[in-house]
């Protein structure tokens, strides 16, 4: 019971607001692309201060002052289950914009490795967006395969 | 549409995603979930080239493909030789 209107309460007040200290798990996962050993990867909790709260094309992300881009669902305190949008939702110029931003910071030479930074985060959703639309549309072929 | 309704798209949205390495994707495997979700436009492009007349749809699919193309092209050029598995 005080589990619940605990979860109510966070509820009515999510998303936190602007300037508003959050807890979120980060990850000491390096930058490098060959940092995959053991334990490479484990989950750190961190504070910071909260600048913006964005939707991308899947789920909203928590722009902190840093510049860092942490996805909702690594937020503390984030309701369950998420709010993600349907992704007929996105609309074909949203799409387009998203697609010439990742082509932009592309050419620029930016490396999309760089944890939590605007690059990831935006790869990282329009590859998730690009998979739940292509999968929900394709038809099986005949024998049975995607 | 209900609650329950959205929660379970939701859920299976993320099930999907999780399933396919792609809720969080590890700074090491970039570039082979593009090449999952390149796979996964290529096939839906044939089927729209084959089947369906929605010229549409197939140029968006179309540019899809080109802008992943790109984008998995910068970052190989940016991975240390030797740390990338085989391309496809």
């Amino acid at each position: 019971m005080k589990a619940t209107a605990k979860q109510l309460r966070i509820e009515t007040n999510w998303p936190p607001s602007q300037g508003q200290a959050i807890s979120f798990t980060s990850s000491t996962e390096s930058n490098s692309p060959r940092s995959n050993s053991p334990g490479s990867n484990s989950p750190v909790s961190e504070t910071a201060i909260l600048k913006e709260v964005r939707w991308g094309l899947v789920w909203r992300d928590f722009v902190l002052e840093d510049g860092r881009v942490i996805p909702e669902h690594r937020v503390a305190g984030c309701p369950q289950p998420q709010v993600w949008r349907n992704i007929s939702e996105v609309t074909e110029d949203e799409r387009e914009q998203c697609e010439e931003r990742l082509l932009s910071m592309a050419g620029a030479g930016m490396d999309p490795r760089k944890r939590d930074q605007s690059f990831w985060t935006e790869l990282n959703q329009y590859l998730a967006y690009t998979y739940l639309r292509f999968k929900e549309t394709g038809s099986p072929s005949p024998d049975g395969e995607p | 549409m209900s609650r329950s309704d959205k929660e379970t798209e939701e859920q299976k949205a993320w099930r999907v995603l999780s399933e396919a390495g792609l809720v969080e994707i590890r700074l090491d495997e970039f570039a082979e979930r593009i090449r999952d979700v390149k796979r996964l436009v290529m096939v839906r492009l044939r089927e729209l080239l084959d089947f369906n007349n929605n010229v549409q749809e197939r140029e968006s699919a179309a540019y899809s493909l080109g802008t992943l193309k790109v984008l998995e092209l910068k970052l190989l050029a940016h991975t240390p030789k030797g740390s990338e598995s085989q391309e496809n």
